[in-house]
């Protein structure tokens, strides 16, 4: 049931895998990277093959870049820059990882950031610990190297008020999985600051006729400070799944795909877990959008599904032998 | 999703059909790692129901340790794995299961959109007795496929001390089948069933012993002891291993110990005549025994009838011949104490004498089996069936009940859901999957539970829930994802969705993966995601400096926006060494993306500008006059596209100069050559825009140009 795949270097502190599981990239403290590898897809143990350090700080989070855009990841590092890299062969070289460009840094810090990825082109968000959202469209489908600013707005329903500096510790981003061009671009944010009302999770959508974003659905109340969102896939549903993780537990929303009259997207709380004072890190949908996996400070995973009945609940815990 | 995960292949897993939301499963993670580790796990879905955790070592302490162990591990759960709750731990056997089974479900999947197909047609509900064939066929088939049919687990073979035969063990998985089939697919033997359920506690008994006492395990037992035992007579454990397997039906075995008895010694035969002729009288009545079934394996015992009527008569003939047995004065001549009683109990047994039958008996089923065969031979009804089975546990209690009895009584109780949890829990996501088949067959109630759509479902029946949870299973392995689509694709709501992403999750840029990929996706009519896993390919190729197969592919998925922008690169390429001779570089890859030139808008330049560096070569190489004469219309015909860059114009004129000088007679008539000078002019002009792009050529190009062109007009006006 249980098999190791990959054993990692020292001072390693995050990973994330590519999107079909067959790549796998690592953070360490130092600020270096570790791919690893399989040559066959059928094996399932995973070798490194390249190294590179992309920052002095350590790195803090690893996000791949959509497929149709090569092998590529995007690394946030502890001193606030986001750094993308893609892994190519110019000119009769040999492959290697070569830098494309970098956000973020000293009086912006990068928080978190994900890629959304419409069949027509891809989208960065970036969550800045100045409390902004900023959206970056890729200019060329085959470079890496740039990106134009689309939007840039703060995680408020209201689009009059603007607040002035906030200081934000956390940040979590969650596109809508669907890769559909009828469906608008859209995704989920939401903030761990001193500003309560941009906390609360914000479900933002691509205005194709005006060309902006809108908060269309807020899950949640202000004040709330988030730590994890997922989005969850949607293979057929009439409805979509958003898991959000704040310091009042982890909740399951349900949410309208399509807008009441007034635009907005209604939304129903289906689940709710107290968190036992443990913060969650991480969460992830599986591909079928049934079963949520979170883990968090209590250092053990969760699985959560909804029964027949549609009801949450807790399903199975793992926890690492000691 | 209900029944989705179970824990460690115990039984401790969710039944799904409680609304109390039940406590966790708690899973120990077994990495390697010396402590400490990081409070933090990453985790990470792979395909399907394949988790991978990442823990990792504190960073703290790695650093300051002087020790090279390693700095994390990530390792692979399998959550609900595929052997769950079955005793098939091995993979390849499992595989073989898996895979056998594909063919069945299709068939079967097949048959029915034909005949919906055809009542739709005829507007007519399509014909059931057709289709409970069709589920009978599947049902034998995946039957099959688990192992072969345990048929004569008692069997008499050579040695004569031995009653019980070593047959390879059979699984709970086929019993549990087994018992679906004879309830819901097998309709036609429904008049059998008591006898079916003989059959089956002959060869499953065996499985139950495992958890409760069993008549199976009490003549394994008694048969090691066996060897060493001289009068078997004396011994109450002889004539309870007799009355036993009598309860049960398993009339070759009685026989065979009833001649074990001492009286058949041919020393003995003189002195003990009378009991053994009552011994052999209750052993021929044994295996006279009526049985209502259409025929016996060979080594069984019994008579068989196939009509009720006849066998009535039989039974009551044959029950007549025990009770004149029993009144019999023979008894009395009997001086064996021991024989004389127990061969009365067996008569007791025949004639259904219920605490006789209970205190030979070991558990609820065993009880019922002999129900069956001693007090009452005909069924009338689940529900009877289900009255008589709960006076059995009522007779004959167990506290832990084997997961084969709860299915059972599930069946008997006509709870589908109890049926479905159970399936569920105890045999894991594949045989649910096919099972509902059998199940919906069986019963319209049933048929309505499983095909209703639900909103707490998302929308779907809980057969497709079902289908999809196996789908994720198969989906989490590389031997397995391949099949897992001719189940998504019998979902018809959510089916599609899941195909789509785990198609998605492939690893494209594998080219066997790939083409299987596209295969799939050839076969559910899935365009763009086949196109999709093309474009991955494609620019994973074209990035690691496979620049023709990143171009095939591209093409493959028509994606004019890459190939564009490929173009594009080419042209900065082709710009950066124009006046170079290593065209043959890129060659190739102009002639690739040439044959779908209408994708990519400056194809066509770059097609018409190859030949005519062809001919430009050909002219360099002293193939003259005729070539010459080719370069010079293909210079004019690149100048006259509007497709021609305007930064490729004055690299083109410069590569022309030695047409623009041909020294026999000029290669361009006058208004050519105005054209060229034209363009020109509108280059100068050009030049002054701040987004114009300076080539790299001799500081003297363009007035050489000039020069040239100036003067191949001279000579075309003149000779005009």
């Amino acid at each position: 049931m249980e098999k190791s795949v990959a054993t990692l270097d020292k001072g390693t502190i995050c990973s994330s895998w590519n999107y079909c599981g067959q790549r796998l990239a690592t953070g360490l403290i130092d600020g270096t990277i570790a791919i690893f590898d399989t040559s066959d897809p059928a094996s399932s143990s995973f070798t490194s093959t390249f190294k590179f350090k992309v920052n002095n700080g350590s790195v803090t989070k690893i996000v791949w870049v959509p497929p149709e855009y090569g092998d590529a990841i995007a690394c946030i590092s502890s001193d606030g820059t986001l750094s993308i890299w893609e892994e190519i062969s110019e000119d009769g070289e040999p492959v290697q990882w070569k830098q494309c460009t970098s956000f973020g840094g000293h009086l912006e810090q990068v928080l978190d950031s994900q890629f959304g990825n419409s069949i027509s082109s891809l989208k960065l968000t970036i969550a800045y610990s100045n409390g902004l959202a900023k959206v970056y469209e890729i200019l060329d489908s085959m470079e890496l190297k740039n990106w134009q600013l689309q939007a840039e707005f703060q995680n408020i329903t209201d689009s009059v008020t603007k607040f002035g500096k906030a200081s934000c510790s956390s940040a979590s981003i969650s596109w809508n999985p669907e890769r559909s061009e009828s469906r608008p671009a859209s995704f989920v944010l939401g903030f761990n600051s001193d500003t309560p009302q941009l906390n609360s999770p914000k479900v933002w959508e691509f205005d194709q006729n005006h060309q902006r974003w809108l908060p269309v659905a807020e899950l949640g109340d202000q004040g709330d400070h988030v730590y994890a969102l997922a989005w969850a896939p949607n293979i057929g549903r009439s409805y979509e799944l958003i898991a959000a993780a704040t310091s009042n537990g982890i909740s399951v929303w349900k949410m309208a795909s399509n807008p009441d009259p007034n635009g907005r997207l209604s939304v129903e709380k289906v689940g709710l877990f107290s968190s036992l004072g443990s913060e969650v890190w991480q969460m992830e949908w599986d591909m079928s959008g049934m079963t949520l996996a979170t883990s968090g400070t209590d250092g053990r995973v969760r699985l959560w599904q909804s029964n027949l009945n549609g009801i949450w609940h807790e399903q199975a815990v793992i926890e690492p032998a000691t | 999703m209900p029944g989705l995960l179970t824990s460690s292949g115990d039984s401790s897993s969710i039944v799904p059909y409680s609304p109390e939301p039940n406590t966790p499963t708690v899973y120990t993670l077994h990495h390697g790692l010396k402590s400490p580790i990081a409070p933090r796990l990453s985790i990470s879905w792979s395909r399907g129901n394949s988790l991978r955790v990442t823990v990792f070592r504190s960073p703290n302490t790695t650093s300051n340790s002087i020790d090279d162990e390693s700095g994390g591990k990530v390792v692979d759960l399998k959550l609900s794995g595929e052997d769950v709750g079955s005793e098939i731990t091995d993979a390849a056997r499992w595989r073989r299961i898996v895979y056998g089974s594909v063919s069945p479900f299709a068939h079967l999947q097949n048959k029915k959109n034909a005949m919906a197909a055809l009542s739709e047609l005829r507007h007519s509900a399509p014909y059931d007795g057709e289709w409970s064939k069709y589920v009978l066929e599947y049902s034998k088939e995946i039957n099959s496929l688990l192992g072969n049919k345990k048929s004569n687990p008692i069997s008499l073979i050579e040695d004569p001390k031995i009653v019980l035969k070593n047959v390879e063990e059979p699984s709970s998985l086929k019993a549990a089948w087994e018992l679906l089939e004879i309830f819901y697919a097998d309709k036609q033997s429904h008049p059998w069933i008591p006898e079916q359920l003989v059959d089956w506690l002959s060869d499953y008994d065996t499985l139950l012993s495992g958890q409760v006492p069993s008549i199976h395990l009490r003549l394994v037992e008694f048969q090691a002891e066996l060897i060493s035992i001289h009068e078997v007579e004396n011994e109450p454990k002889y004539w309870q291993a007799i009355s036993s397997a009598l309860a049960v039906g398993w009339l070759d075995i009685v026989v065979k110990l009833l001649r074990l008895h001492g009286s058949y010694h041919l020393n003995q035969l003189g002195t003990r005549e009378t009991e053994n002729g009552l011994v052999e009288a209750v052993a021929v009545i044994v295996s006279k025994m009526p049985r209502m079934r259409t025929d016996l394996p060979s080594g069984k015992l019994g008579e068989c009838y196939y009509n009720k009527s006849d066998f009535m008569r039989a039974w009551e003939k044959w029950r007549a011949q025990i009770t004149k047995l029993d009144c019999s004065a023979f008894w009395l001549q009997c001086s064996h104490h021991q024989t004389k009683e127990n061969l009365k109990n067996l008569l007791q047994i025949l004639l259904g004498n219920i605490s006789t039958l209970s205190s030979a008996t070991c558990h609820w089923v065993e009880l019922y089996i002999a129900h069956f065969l001693y007090i009452r031979p005909f069924t009338s009804g689940l529900e009877s069936m289900y009255v008589l089975a709960q006076k059995c546990i009522q007779l004959k209690p167990t506290s832990s009940p084997h997961k084969l009895m709860r299915l059972m009584l599930g069946i008997l109780e006509e709870n589908t859901e109890v049926v479905l949890a159970e399936c569920s829990r105890s045999f894991g996501p594949w045989m649910i999957a096919h099972a509902t088949e059998l199940l919906t067959a069986g019963s319209i109630e049933a048929e309505i539970l499983l095909k209703e759509e639900r909103d707490n479902l998302g929308g779907i029946s809980i057969e497709e829930s079902h289908r999809l949870v196996y789908a994720q299973v198969l989906s989490s392995h590389a031997l397995t994802w391949q099949i897992a689509p001719i189940y998504l694709i019998s979902c018809t709501k959510h089916g599609v969705g899941l195909l789509e992403i785990l198609l998605y999750k492939q690893p494209a840029y594998h080219s066997q993966v790939l083409l299987k990929n596209i295969e799939i996706c050839r076969m559910y009519d899935l365009d763009s995601v086949s196109s999709n896993a093309m474009k991955i390919a494609g620019v994973h190729h074209w990035k690691h400096g496979r620049k023709g197969a990143g171009v095939f592919w591209l093409q493959q998925a028509r994606d004019e926006v890459r190939l564009n922008r490929i173009a594009q690169k080419l042209f900065d390429f082709v710009g950066k060494s124009i006046s170079d001779e290593s065209f043959e570089q890129w060659e190739g890859l102009i002639e690739l993306l040439g044959s779908e030139s209408r994708t990519a808008g400056g194809l066509e330049f770059l097609h018409k500008y190859r030949d005519f560096k062809k001919s430009l070569q050909q002219v360099q190489d002293g193939i003259l006059n005729d070539a010459a004469r080719k370069a010079g219309e293909a210079i004019i015909s690149l100048m006259k596209n509007p497709s021609t860059p305007q930064r490729f114009w004055l690299p083109l004129l410069y590569d022309s100069l030695k047409l623009l000088n041909w020294q026999e007679h000029p290669l361009l008539n006058a208004s050519q050559t105005n054209l060229l000078l034209n363009k020109l002019q509108e280059l100068s002009v050009a030049r002054l825009r701040p987004d114009f792009i300076e080539v790299d050529l001799p500081p003297n190009a363009l007035s050489s140009v000039r020069v040239a062109l100036a003067t191949n007009l001279g000579r075309a006006i003149l000779e005009e």
